[in-house]
C-alpha cells in the first residue's frame, strides 16, 4: 500500500505545500488580527477549500487531458487578459481584476498556467528546437503575448514572473548558452545602465566577453552586442530626458533607501519586524509591527514578516526552506520525468515560484527593489492561492505520470 | 526519451539545484544578518515605532501669604498642538489664520519638533479662548494632527498685583531650554522673573511619563505593560510668603501714578510684608499668551515699569543716610552727641560751599537728626573720616546684594578709600567729595530694599535679619512644610546708648513738632523714621523715607521712594506712615486659624509670627 501511494503521489510536495499553506493561514490570522480579521481571514480559508478542491482535481486529472487543455486554455486565458483591459475593475492603480459578484479573479495569475502548459506544449514538439531562430520566436511570442498584455493593466511584477519562468524552460529545453546570452544581455544591460554608466560598461564588457568565448557565430554575436550596448545608451539617454520627480522614482525604486518615507517606508518597517524578531520571535499575535500595522497591507506582499517577526529566525528560516525544498522537488520532476512535456512544465511551473519567492522574499529581506508579488501559499489572495494549487496539483500529476513517455 | 538527452537534462538538473541552492544561501545569510546579527538595532527602531511617551504636565504650585490666603493659583487652559506625522503642511497659512499666528512660526515650530520626533506633539499656541478651539473642533477633518493639551494658567485671585515680586511664566526661552535640563521641551512654560522664575524648580513639579502603544496611524490603542511603566506626574510644591496682601494691596493704591518703590519688613526676621515698584503691569496679561501689542507699550513705556525698582534702582538715599555717619562718630568716639554746631545755612571746604535749606542755628545729634540739618553733618563727616563712615555703611549691609530670594538686585555702592583710590587715583580726589557723602549725596547709591533692611536694623538696635519673600514651602502630597533656611541674624557691632542717641533722633523727626517727619505720624503710636530728598541731575529730586513702628516693640519697618517728587518729608512720608497705620491696626486682620494644628491639608499654615 505505501509502496503503491509513494509510486502515484507525491506526498512530499503534497506536505510541503500543506505546511505553507498552514503558515500562511496563521501568517494572515496574525496579520489581521484586530476587527478585520475574521473577513480577510475567513476569506483566505475559503480560498484555501477551493484551492484544495482544485488541488485534486488537477492532480486526478487524465495526464493526455492536461496536454489537450493547453492551447485551448492558453487562447482562453489570453481573451480574459484582453477583456480584463476593457472592462476590468481598477485596484490600487492597475485594471487586472474580473468582479465576479463576491468573487474577484486575476486572469494574470491563471494565464502563468497557460502560458507554461503551451510553452511546454510547443517545445515538447519533437519538430521544434530552440537552436532555430523561428522556433525561438514562437517559444518567445507565447510567453510574450500576455506578458505585453500584463504590463498593460499595468502589473509589472506579474510580467517580470513570465521572464523568470521563461528563462530556465529554454535551458532546459536546450537553448544554447548563446541564445541564453543573447536574450538576458540587453535586458541587464538596460538594469545596470539605470545604476550609472560605470555599471553599463561593466555589463558590456562582461556580457561582450562572455559572447565571445561562447564562439558562435561572430556577424550575429557582433549584431547582439551592438543591440546590447544601443540599448544601454539609449536608456541613458532616456533617463536623462525624464522629468527629476520621474527619476527620483527610479532611483528610489532601484535604493529604496533614498525615500524612506515614501518608497523607502515599507522597506524599512519590514527589516525592522525581521530585524526585531530575533532567534526565536516575539510570540504569535505579540510581534508589535505586525500588529500594530506598521506594515501596510502586510498580508498581501509582505507576509514573510510575520513568520519572521512572530517565530524569528526558526519560523522565517522554516518557512524559506520549506520554500527552497518546493523547488528542488520541481527540478528533481523534471529530471526523473521521462515525457519531455512533463520536465519542461515542471521547470516552467518551478521557474514559476522560484520568480515569486526571490522576487517576494528578496523584497521583504530589502535586497531587491519593491515590487508587488505574491509570496506562494502564503499571501492573501484568492486568484494567487488558487493558481498555486492548481499548479501544485500539476506538478503532483506529473509525478504519478513521470514513468510516461 | 534518449539516453543522451537523458544525461543532459541530469546535467542541467544539477545546474538547477545549485542555482537553488545559491539563492538560499544568500536569503539565509540574510535573514542571520537582520534576525542575528543586527537583531538589536531592529529592537530597538521597533519598540521607537510602537511605544510613544506621553508626558503629563504637573499642576504649578500655587502660592500663599503670610495669612494663608491663596494669592496665585493655576486655572485650566487650552494649548493647541501639531502631531508632526499627521499634519500637512500645506495648511500652515490656514492654521495660522485660524491661530492668528505667523506660517514662519508655525513652520519653525514644526521642524524644531520633528527634529526631536515626529510622533511627539508640538505645542504651537498656549491659552486658545472658546471661539477659536471651537473653530478648531469645526476644521477638525481639514486639520488632521491639529489638537489641544489642558494646560495650566496663572491666575490672581487677590486685588493685589505684586506684580515684580510674583514674576510671571512664559514659554521657556531657547536659553533656558538649555540652562533648565531635560525635563523641559519647546513650549513648556518655565517662571521667567520674579518668584516664579527664582522658585522655578520648587513650583513647576516633576513632568509624568505615560507610556502607550500605538498603531501606525498613532492612534493609542492601550497602555504598555498595563501602565506598570508609567510614572505621575507629581505637583508643583507652594510657595508660602510672608507678605501680606491686604497691606500689598494698600501699598500699591499709594503707589499709583507714582513713581518709585515702596519695601516694608518685619523686623523681627526679615520677611518682606508688602514690596511695591510703580508704575507696575498686571501680571494677568502674561498668564496666557502676551499679546506682541502689550509687550511692545511695556518695553517702549519711558517710566520703564518692567524694571523692578525696588530692588534695582540706585539713587543716592540723601538724608536718610545721616544716621550712619552719627553711628560712625558715636562708635569712633569722635563727638558726644551733645556736640554742638552753629548752622548759617552753609559749610565751606576750600573753594567750595555746601548748602543747607535753613539756617538751623546751634545744632546738637539729636536736634541735627531731628531737624534734618546738613551743616552739622558736613562737619561731622569731615571730622570722622571717610572709612570710619564706609564701615557703618557695611555693617548695615549697603554696598552689596541683600540676598533676597528674588533673582535680581542691585548691590548698590558704598565708596571707601580703596574705592576712591581705584577711581579716582589716590591724588585724583579730595576731602572735598566728603561733605555730600555725609549727607547721603554724591557717588553714593543704594536700593529701596537695602534701605527696609536698613530701617529694619535701627528698629532693631543693630540685629540684622536676611531679608526674604518666602518663608516655607509647602508639599501638599506628603502633608509637609520645609521652612526656608536664612542665614543667621546677626548684632551690629554698635553699643545700645549709641542705638538709644541715633533712634531718639529719629523718633523726634515724627513725633516732635520741627521735626521733618511729621507727616509720617500715626495716630495713637508712635514710630520714628528719617526723611530723605536725594538731588538728581537729570530733574527735581527724589524724595526718601525710611521708617519704623510701633517704637519700642516695632512690628514694621519701611523705606519708600517716589522719584521726582521733592522733599521726603512730604511725598514719602505720608506714604510711609498709613502704610504702617494700616498694617498696625489690623486693617489687614490675619485671618483665623487653629494655631495648634496646621493641617496641611484643611488649610496652608500662617506664617511664624502672625497672631493666629
Amino acid at each position: 500500500m505505501w509502496n503503491y501511494i509513494r509510486e502515484y503521489f507525491d506526498y512530499r510536495t503534497f506536505l510541503i505545500v500543506t505546511a505553507l499553506t498552514a503558515i500562511g493561514l496563521l501568517s494572515i490570522y496574525s496579520a489581521t488580527y484586530d476587527a478585520r480579521a475574521s473577513e480577510i481571514f475567513g476569506r483566505q480559508l475559503a480560498w484555501v477549500g477551493i484551492g484544495a478542491f482544485a488541488l485534486l482535481v488537477v492532480m486526478l486529472l487524465p495526464y493526455r487531458l492536461l496536454q489537450f487543455l493547453s492551447v485551448p486554455s492558453y487562447a482562453l486565458s489570453i481573451a480574459l487578459l484582453v477583456a480584463v483591459l476593457v472592462m476590468g475593475k481598477t485596484v490600487s492603480g492597475s485594471t487586472s481584476w474580473f468582479n465576479l459578484g463576491t468573487l474577484r479573479l486575476q486572469p494574470s495569475e491563471f494565464a502563468k498556467i497557460t502560458t507554461a502548459l503551451t510553452l511546454a506544449s510547443y517545445l515538447s514538439r519533437s519538430d521544434v528546437s530552440l537552436r532555430r531562430v523561428n522556433n525561438l520566436a514562437v517559444a518567445a511570442g507565447i510567453v510574450l503575448l500576455p506578458m505585453v498584455l500584463i504590463m498593460l493593466q499595468p502589473d509589472f511584477g506579474t510580467a517580470l514572473i513570465y521572464i523568470g519562468m521563461f528563462f530556465p524552460v529554454l535551458y532546459w529545453a536546450g537553448a544554447s548558452r548563446f541564445t541564453l546570452l543573447s536574450l538576458l544581455a540587453p535586458g541587464v544591460v538596460a538594469l545596470a545602465a539605470l545604476f550609472g554608466t560605470t555599471a553599463f560598461l561593466l555589463a558590456v564588457l562582461a556580457f561582450g566577453f562572455l559572447l565571445y568565448i561562447t564562439k558562435e557565430n561572430r556577424v550575429i554575436a557582433a549584431l547582439v552586442f551592438s543591440a546590447m550596448v544601443l540599448i544601454g545608451i539609449s536608456v541613458q539617454f532616456i533617463y536623462d530626458g525624464l522629468k527629476p520627480y520621474q527619476q527620483k522614482r527610479i532611483a528610489a525604486f532601484l535604493d529604496p533607501a533614498v525615500d524612506p518615507r515614501g518608497a523607502g517606508y515599507n522597506i524599512l518597517q519590514s527589516k525592522v519586524a525581521i530585524g526585531s524578531g530575533g532567534l526565536l520571535g516575539k510570540g504569535f499575535l505579540r510581534g508589535t509591527q505586525t500588529q500594530l500595522n506598521f506594515i501596510p497591507e502586510q498580508w498581501t506582499d509582505f507576509i514573510f514578516c510575520v513568520p519572521a517577526e512572530e517565530f524569528g529566525f526558526l519560523g522565517a528560516g522554516t518557512v524559506l526552506l520549506l520554500l527552497i525544498l518546493l523547488l528542488l522537488r520541481a527540478v528533481h520532476l523534471a529530471s526523473a520525468a521521462k515525457s519531455p512535456y512533463a520536465g519542461i512544465l515542471a521547470i516552467a511551473i518551478g521557474g514559476t515560484f522560484a520568480s515569486h519567492i526571490v522576487v517576494n522574499i528578496g523584497m521583504s529581506l530589502g535586497l531587491l527593489p519593491v515590487v508587488g508579488v505574491p509570496l506562494p501559499f502564503l499571501s492573501y489572495g484568492g486568484s494567487s492561492l488558487l493558481a498555486n494549487m492548481i499548479m501544485a496539483g500539476i506538478l503532483l500529476n506529473l509525478y504519478a505520470h513521470r514513468k510516461e513517455y | 526519451m534518449s539516453l543522451q538527452e537523458d544525461i543532459l537534462h541530469r546535467r542541467r538538473a544539477r545546474v538547477l539545484y545549485w542555482v537553488i541552492i545559491a539563492i538560499a544561501i544568500l536569503f539565509f545569510g540574510r535573514l542571520y544578518q537582520l534576525q542575528l546579527l543586527y537583531r538589536e538595532e531592529f529592537s530597538t527602531k521597533s519598540v521607537e515605532n510602537s511605544i510613544r511617551e506621553i508626558s503629563k504636565e504637573p499642576i504649578r504650585g500655587y502660592m500663599y501669604d503670610r495669612n494663608g490666603r491663596l494669592v496665585v493659583d493655576s486655572r485650566p487652559s487650552f494649548t493647541v498642538t501639531i502631531m508632526p506625522y499627521e499634519f500637512s503642511r500645506e495648511e500652515i497659512p490656514y492654521l495660522a489664520g485660524l491661530l492668528s499666528l505667523d506660517t514662519t512660526f508655525i513652520l519653525d515650530r514644526l521642524k524644531n519638533g520633528e527634529a526631536y520626533s515626529r510622533f511627539a506633539p508640538v505645542k504651537i499656541r498656549r491659552d486658545i479662548d472658546f471661539q477659536t478651539l471651537s473653530a478648531l473642533e469645526e476644521n477638525h477633518e481639514r486639520l488632521p494632527g491639529v489638537s489641544y493639551q489642558v494646560e495650566s494658567k496663572r491666575f490672581y485671585p487677590t486685588g493685589a498685583r505684586a506684580s515684580h515680586l510674583l514674576g510671571y511664566t512664559k514659554e521657556i526661552s531657547d536659553h533656558q531650554l538649555k540652562s533648565l535640563g531635560k525635563d523641559y521641551v519647546q513650549g513648556d512654560v518655565a517662571g521667567a522673573s520674579g518668584l516664579e522664575g527664582q522658585y522655578e524648580s520648587t513650583l513647576r513639579g516633576r513632568k509624568g511619563m505615560e507610556f502607550s502603544v500605538v498603531n501606525v496611524r498613532g492612534q493609542v490603542v492601550g497602555r504598555l505593560e498595563d501602565g506598570k511603566q508609567d510614572n505621575p506626574s507629581t505637583e508643583g510644591e507652594d510657595l508660602l510668603l510672608t507678605l501680606d496682601f491686604g497691606l500689598q494691596q494698600f501699598a500699591e493704591s499709594l503707589m499709583v501714578g507714582k513713581r518709585g518703590a515702596l519695601v516694608a519688613l518685619d523686623p523681627a526676621d526679615g520677611g518682606i510684608l508688602a514690596i511695591v515698584s510703580a508704575p507696575d503691569y498686571d501680571l494677568s496679561w502674561f498668564s496666557g499668551v502676551t499679546p506682541p501689542r502689550i509687550w511692545k507699550q511695556l518695553n517702549q513705556d519711558p517710566s520703564v515699569p518692567l524694571f523692578n525698582r525696588a530692588t534695582l534702582t540706585r539713587y543716592p538715599p540723601g538724608s536718610t543716610f545721616k544716621m550712619v555717619l552719627a553711628l560712625a562718630a558715636l562708635e569712633h568716639g569722635i563727638v558726644k552727641p551733645s556736640w554742638r554746631v552753629s548752622c548759617g545755612g552753609s559749610y565751606r571746604v576750600g573753594t567750595k560751599v555746601f548748602k543747607d535749606l535753613h539756617v538751623h542755628g546751634s545744632v546738637d545729634m539729636l536736634t541735627a537728626i531731628q531737624k534734618s540739618c546738613n551743616v552739622y553733618f558736613y562737619q561731622l563727616m569731615m571730622k570722622t573720616g571717610l572709612d570710619p563712615w564706609s564701615a557703618m555703611g557695611k555693617a548695615f549691609g549697603f554696598g552689596k546684594a541683600t540676598e533676597i530670594d528674588i533673582s535680581e538686585e542691585n548691590p548698590g555702592l558704598l565708596p571707601t578709600t580703596a574705592y576712591m583710590n581705584r577711581r579716582y587715583g589716590p591724588a585724583g580726589w579730595t576731602r572735598g567729595f566728603l561733605p555730600s557723602l555725609g549727607i547721603g549725596q554724591g557717588e553714593l547709591g543704594v536700593t529701596p530694599l537695602q534701605m527696609a533692611c536698613y530701617a529694619a536694623a535701627l528698629a532693631n538696635s543693630g540685629i540684622c535679619h536676611q531679608p526674604h519673600a518666602v518663608w516655607g514651602v509647602a508639599n501638599r502630597a506628603e502633608n509637609r512644610i520645609d521652612t526656608l533656611s536664612l542665614y543667621p541674624p546677626h548684632r551690629m557691632p554698635v553699643s545700645a546708648g549709641s542705638w538709644k542717641v541715633i533712634r531718639e533722633g529719629m523718633r523726634r523727626v515724627v513725633e516732635e513738632p520741627g521735626g521733618t517727619g511729621t507727616l509720617a505720624r500715626i495716630p495713637g503710636i508712635t514710630s520714628a523714621g528719617k526723611t530723605g530728598t536725594a538731588q538728581n541731575p537729570h530733574g527735581p529730586d527724589h524724595a526718601w523715607y525710611v521708617g519704623f513702628a510701633p517704637f519700642d516693640a516695632p512690628r514694621i519697618a519701611i523705606a519708600v521712594l517716589v522719584e521726582n517728587a521733592g522733599f521726603g518729608g512730604t511725598a514719602a512720608a505720608p506714604i510711609a506712615g498709613k502704610c504702617m497705620e494700616r498694617y498696625l491696626t489690623g486693617g489687614s486682620a490675619p485671618q483665623t486659624g487653629d494655631a495648634k494644628t496646621p493641617p496641611l491639608a484643611s488649610a496652608i499654615p500662617v506664617a511664624p509670627g502672625v497672631a493666629q
